[in-house]
């Protein structure tokens, strides 16, 4: 299967020292890919370098053709990004924050088609979110504002999915609700999949392939199996670890 | 009841061509019929006027007036969408202290290279350097950040008001009543019919240009990294609406002097009636701008000349308490 994202040799420095050293990866559709590791060690840069954000060294394919010739709203209707802390004004309604996702096929003077309409209700009734379709966003749970913020994501109807720990700020009911979303979608819609998480047993759970990064280097990849390792996780975080195991599941916590 | 599609949802209709020409016939027509009823004010009385001297008179008056108006809430609303600031005004940039300023040196005689220039020219060109110096140190690699352009329009700002106050010190000049007018913010009824018609191309390109970008201005409030994700090259477009903004307010400034409030207040009135949505938020607070302002003009001739940007004040304030206290109590309702 062709890779629908190749990163080859990506180095990247706000100033000193460098934040990334030598990251390659590819990424294909159908497939979560979750980047795991400590703060500071490069997850969030590295999504911001294979969206277009930031500017490294290094190559970024995206569909065979390299990521800066890419125009940037062509980009946006191939590739979404959903960042740490979305930003929103509260009284929004959830309906104006899906159709923003259409904003890169808007025509001037942010004229709409009827299928910009048509694919944001698609997406709402996907994710469950058409009967909050004219709550104002400050009246949504955590997990519910979440949902919008992926949903809005979804209208961009991208081949790709970078998200920046979708998991900040929700319970695990959420959490597990919103991994599982994203598996499906990878799974049921062939989007390809890439999110940070500080989580790592859930991001063992749900994804198909881990990466650990460390010190801006990706020191692991693979299945769960062969990434959540006591050694490895021990290295990359400086905290002993240890497994537990539950029929098939595994664990790692700290041991403490 | 249960919504089923957002086509559904009442004002969250598809925005089509169609719905654009419908809201700006909509908006001329309310404003038409306000200045109507604007022109049958007179210094003396109410009704309609039988000569038509006066009559021509007052239309132009209350044409300046709307056009400055809506000038001002265009740049508003701009102002307010690109530096993601809902106090932001038209003047925040230091437009009114430049034009100010230089007004004040046009009216110095020993200053004879302004003698060239008319009360206007020199108001739009202390303007405009005002506001090439303000980019100029505000830009960094080629970009501009709304919290260091805002930085920067204060403290530019403050030096122009220092310096404005030490030339009124210095100066020996006894000839200073008409910058003092100007700075009072009244609409000027001694104007060339090129002059109006300069302000009046410089809006009317402005408004097309920035309704074919209302739509990334609504992208522009997100953060900047979600703004370029989903396809707007955001630094470009705050250059383009910001000096496109910052020109239509240096232009009405130059036939009006600084007039306070209609910048800052019309965006929000717009914002209660249609919504946070630049595409429909920009006519609409466009048009509020041109019948605040009409209104003010009306109620300034009625009383006798009292300065225009007063009245904006008293027309305005009470008008935007009593929509933000509706749209609560509707709120608390729901």
């Amino acid at each position: 299967m062709t890779p629908l994202l190749q990163a080859v040799h990506l180095n990247f420095a706000y100033t000193d020292p460098p934040v990334l050293h030598d990251v390659s990866l590819d990424l294909y559709p159908g497939q979560v890919v979750a980047l795991i590791g400590p703060n500071g060690s490069g997850k969030s840069t590295l999504i911001k370098l294979l969206c277009g954000l930031l500017h490294g060294t290094g190559q970024i394919l995206l569909e065979n053709r390299p990521l800066p010739r890419w125009r940037k709203r062509l980009l946006a209707r191939r590739v979404a990004y959903l960042p740490q802390n979305p930003s929103h004004d509260p009284a929004d309604r959830v309906a104006d924050v899906l159709r923003l996702g259409r904003a890169c096929y808007w025509a001037a003077f942010g004229l709409e088609t009827e299928h910009d309409l048509r694919v944001a209700d698609q997406v709402a009734e996907l994710l469950q979110l058409t009967n909050l379709l004219d709550r104002r966003m400050d009246e949504l749970s955590g997990g519910q504002r979440q949902r919008v913020f992926i949903g809005r994501c979804l209208v961009q109807e991208p081949a790709m999915l970078l998200l920046d720990e979708p998991n900040t700020f929700l319970d695990l009911k959420h959490q597990v609700d919103v991994l599982k979303l994203l598996q499906n979608l990878a799974h049921e819609h062939s989007l390809a999949v890439l999110m940070a998480s500080h989580d790592l047993n859930l991001a063992g759970a749900f994804a198909d392939q881990l990466l650990l990064m460390s010190d801006g280097r990706i020191t692991a990849r693979g299945p769960t199996a062969d990434v959540l390792r006591p050694d490895l996780i021990e290295q990359a975080y400086g905290l002993p670890m240890q497994e537990l195991t539950s029929g098939a599941h595994r664990m790692l916590i700290p041991r403490l | 009841m249960t919504t089923t599609s957002i086509a559904h949802l009442p004002s969250r209709a598809r925005w089509s061509i169609a719905r654009l020409l419908a809201l700006l016939a909509g908006c001329a027509v309310g404003w038409a019929a306000i200045a109507t009823l604007c022109v049958m004010v007179g210094s003396t009385g109410i009704g309609w006027p039988s000569d038509p001297a006066i009559r021509t008179l007052r239309l132009e008056w209350t044409l300046v007036a709307s056009l400055v108006g809506a000038a001002l809430a265009l740049a508003g609303v701009t102002y307010q969408a690109v530096l993601r600031n809902p106090l932001s005004d038209p003047y925040l940039l230091g437009v009114s202290s430049g034009a100010a300023l230089s007004v004040f040196l046009w009216s110095m005689t020993a200053v004879t290279a302004f003698q060239y220039l008319s009360q206007q020219a020199a108001a739009f060109t202390g303007g405009i350097l005002t506001l090439v110096i303000v980019f100029s140190l505000a830009q960094r690699r080629g970009r501009l950040e709304p919290l260091t352009l805002l930085l920067v329009g204060v403290i530019v700002n403050a030096i122009n008001g220092a310096l404005f106050l030490l030339l009124f010190h210095v100066s020996r000049s006894q000839d200073l009543a008409k910058a003092f007018r100007f700075l009072a913010g009244a609409l000027q009824q001694d104007l060339s019919i090129t002059q109006i018609a300069l302000v009046a191309a410089t809006f009317a390109i402005s408004l097309f240009i920035l309704l074919g970008l209302a739509g990334q201005l609504n992208i522009s409030m997100l953060s900047e990294s979600e703004a370029q994700s989903l396809g707007v090259r955001i630094h470009r477009l705050r250059w383009v609406a910001m000096i496109i903004a910052s020109l239509v307010t240096a232009s009405a400034m130059a036939i009006s002097g600084p007039i306070g409030f209609v910048g800052l207040v019309c965006p929000h009135v717009g914002r209660l009636i249609v919504g946070n949505d630049q595409r429909r938020l920009l006519p609409v607070a466009t048009a509020l701008g041109a019948i605040l302002l009409a209104i003010a003009d009306a109620a300034s001739r009625y009383m006798g000349q009292v300065p225009v940007g007063v009245l904006t004040g008293f027309l305005g304030g009470p008008f935007f308490l009593v929509l933000l206290w509706r749209s609560r109590h509707a709120g608390a309702r729901s």
